[in-house]
């Protein structure tokens, strides 16, 4: 999946707007579809180094929008299985080296599309060698990961790798209660976490490390009303949500705010419909997408990001989405309820 | 013509294309054909692990056509220590790159990577100034001057200087204030700190909210202060009535200000004015988290409200 942005703007900025505001499904499905046909285009080349996480993002949106086969699956899979190194880890795309990052979308990939079985067909014992893979990067003395072998380290890494762990069944190859720690270090006098410790609070941080404590299930550390406060406050006039204060909003901190309020049950704090209304702008009505605000070019990641947004305040029609691994309900429930 | 095939310095290299299983589309624009080239080089030096100096210009010929390579980046670094290059060097070329492309992130890794290896910080406070002046709550460079100030013991070498130097340009650089609270608390090696400090801070806070009282930061800053020192909140009530009453709705400077008399009125367990202050900002200042003043009301009437 390419991360080749446009064609299509998003929104409409003038006052045509209030009969728009309904959700385009049709041609999110078909912006999403025509991305990897667009290899004509110099972007998609120079985006390569992040296809793995791009086929996720517009998988992950077709899922929400109820078009679960509006990718072929063998394709989707074959590719998946090319960008697998023989250490267990994934490259963004063949020939890319192994991250931590690509890993993740690669085994949310496989578990969307119930594919485990499939991974253990092409590859034996593929799925502890994944397993494997991802302990290896954490950091033994701070109980954070890293990225790669290079060992930058960031707390996405430490969710992503409590994300993939958990899908796979493989939690306990890594020390939960040392990450754990690790994300209280992180934990800042606003209420907010960082991507280290002392690191500035924003908001697609407090996601990771919020969703790390639910599957570690250590929600109890949080300090709710405090976080909480701080999540809403990211709210602006026009509805949208910012990462950290005195920024501008973007359509993807509807998932990052929304989903770590909700995680906390407290997604009522912000004004749903306000949100709904901004997201809904940001989509291209013709050709499909979603960008960052109106005006803006549409590309695939804040297309799934404003769609799961939608699907968190409810909007009618989308599949739930789970707030903690951003995949469909549904799946996280099947992947993780096959190993109990 | 091409860069490489007809450069007789790369003439043992058979490039690899793309294999994506399909005719090779990259044809129709001269950008897109020179990126191109120089990927099957790449692919093609990589398949052999080759370290040479041609490989460390093909690697800089990339990262200047799409800096977001992170491989590209990985495999630099592994020439550079390999052949032992002269990291100064590197350094020196990173600092025009970093910031010809502001946005980029692999690049920090990378500068990390090498001066960890030079082992010195010369030149890099400046630098990382040069960064901020361009882009001033870049995320990937506050991040960078933090391990720099920990991996080097910079904590007294300017950095709460530097700082306020900043706030002074805006003084709603939410960044700069996280800056400001880790440079005085976030040495792991001090034991607290002593009480002129905090004064100090609560000062320096306090005067930025005279300048802009509807600014989040320095009242979340002043909150972490008393949170840090366990001291109430009635600590800050004398300063807190200077920007807003509940008893005078149309005098409201600050709904921050609102938001704290609400805890100060609850500890006081003066339920009444608490109510008033978290009304307004339900109903007048700040409507949008009506639910949240509201949730917040909800708790004054639980028996541990004040504590």
């Amino acid at each position: 999946m390419s991360l080749v942005s446009g064609p299509g703007r998003g929104g409409i900025t003038d006052d045509r707007l209030p009969h728009e505001l309904r959700l385009f499904v049709d041609k999110h499905v078909c912006y999403i579809q025509s991305l990897d046909t667009r290899k004509d285009e110099l972007e998609y080349w120079l985006t390569e180094h992040l296809r793995l996480s791009g086929l996720y993002w517009g998988l992950t949106a077709l899922h929400l929008l109820g078009r679960p086969d509006g990718l072929p699956r063998n394709e989707v899979l074959d590719f998946v299985m090319s960008c697998m190194h023989d250490n267990g880890g994934f490259g963004a795309a063949p020939g890319h080296d192994a991250h931590m990052l690509y890993t993740i979308s690669a085994v949310q990939i496989l578990a969307t599309l119930d594919a485990f079985g499939e991974l253990e067909e092409r590859v034996g014992g593929g799925r502890q060698k994944i397993g494997q893979y991802i302990a290896s990067l954490q950091d033994t003395t701070t109980g954070t990961f890293a990225g790669d072998e290079w060992g930058e380290t960031d707390t996405r890494f430490l969710y992503g790798a409590l994300n993939a762990l958990s899908l796979l069944g493989l939690l306990d190859l890594v020390n939960i209660n040392q990450a754990v720690e690790h994300i209280q270090e992180c934990a800042n006098f606003d209420g907010g976490y960082g991507t280290s410790p002392g690191a500035e609070s924003h908001a697609g941080q407090i996601f990771t490390c919020v969703a790390a404590l639910s599957i570690a299930g250590r929600l109890d550390l949080v300090d709710r009303d405090k976080l909480g406060g701080w999540l809403s406050e990211r709210q602006l006039k026009n509805g949208g949500l910012n990462g950290r204060p005195e920024k501008k909003e973007d359509v993807c901190y509807s998932w990052w705010v929304a989903s770590s309020l909700a995680m906390i049950g407290r997604l009522h704090w912000i004004d749903a419909e306000k949100l709904t209304k901004f997201i809904l702008n940001c989509q291209d009505p013709e050709l499909g997408g979603f960008a960052d605000r109106p005006g803006n070019m549409v590309d695939v990641f804040h297309t799934v990001f404003g769609i799961a947004g939608l699907s968190l305040v409810k909007y009618a029609g989308l599949v739930e989405v789970d707030p903690v691994y951003c995949m469909p309900l549904a799946v996280t429930k099947r992947a993780l309820g096959k190993l109990k | 013509m091409s860069k490489y095939s007809d450069d007789p310095a790369w003439s043992d290299i058979v490039p690899l294309p793309q294999d994506d299983g399909g005719p090779n589309p990259l044809a129709a624009i001269a950008y897109k054909d020179e990126y191109s080239e120089a990927m099957s080089y790449l692919r093609a030096v990589m398949a052999e692990n080759e370290m040479s100096e041609r490989v460390l210009g093909l690697t800089e010929h990339i990262i200047s056509m799409n800096p977001a390579h992170y491989t590209v980046w990985l495999y630099r670094a592994k020439c550079l220590f390999t052949l032992s290059s002269d990291l100064k060097a590197e350094i020196a070329w990173l600092n025009p790159t970093a910031l010809k492309h502001l946005k980029n992130y692999q690049i920090w890794h990378h500068r990390q990577t090498i001066i960890e290896k030079l082992d010195s910080a010369d030149g890099e406070v400046t630098f990382i100034s040069s960064m901020l002046e361009a882009d001033s709550k870049n995320y990937h460079v506050w991040s960078y001057r933090q391990w720099l100030v920990r991996r080097f013991d910079l904590w007294h070498e300017g950095e709460l200087e530097a700082v306020e130097g900043m706030l002074k340009e805006d003084v709603r650089n939410n960044s700069a204030w996280n800056h400001r609270w880790f440079v005085v608390f976030g040495n792991e090696k001090m034991e607290g700190v002593d009480d002129g400090v905090l004064e100090r801070e609560m000062d320096y806070a306090k005067a930025a909210i005279y300048m802009t009282p509807q600014n989040q930061s320095p009242w979340n800053y002043l909150r972490g202060l008393l949170r840090y020192a366990k001291l109430p909140a009635s600590t800050l009530k004398e300063f807190a009535l200077e920007f807003a009453s509940p008893e005078k709705p149309d005098e409201v400077h600050s709904s921050h200000a609102l938001d704290l008399l609400a805890d100060i009125y609850a500890e006081e367990e003066n339920k009444k004015e608490a109510e008033k202050a978290l009304d307004l900002l339900a109903k007048r200042f700040d409507p949008i988290r009506a639910n949240y003043w509201n949730y917040r009301k909800s708790l004054l009437e639980l028996p541990a409200a004040a504590s």
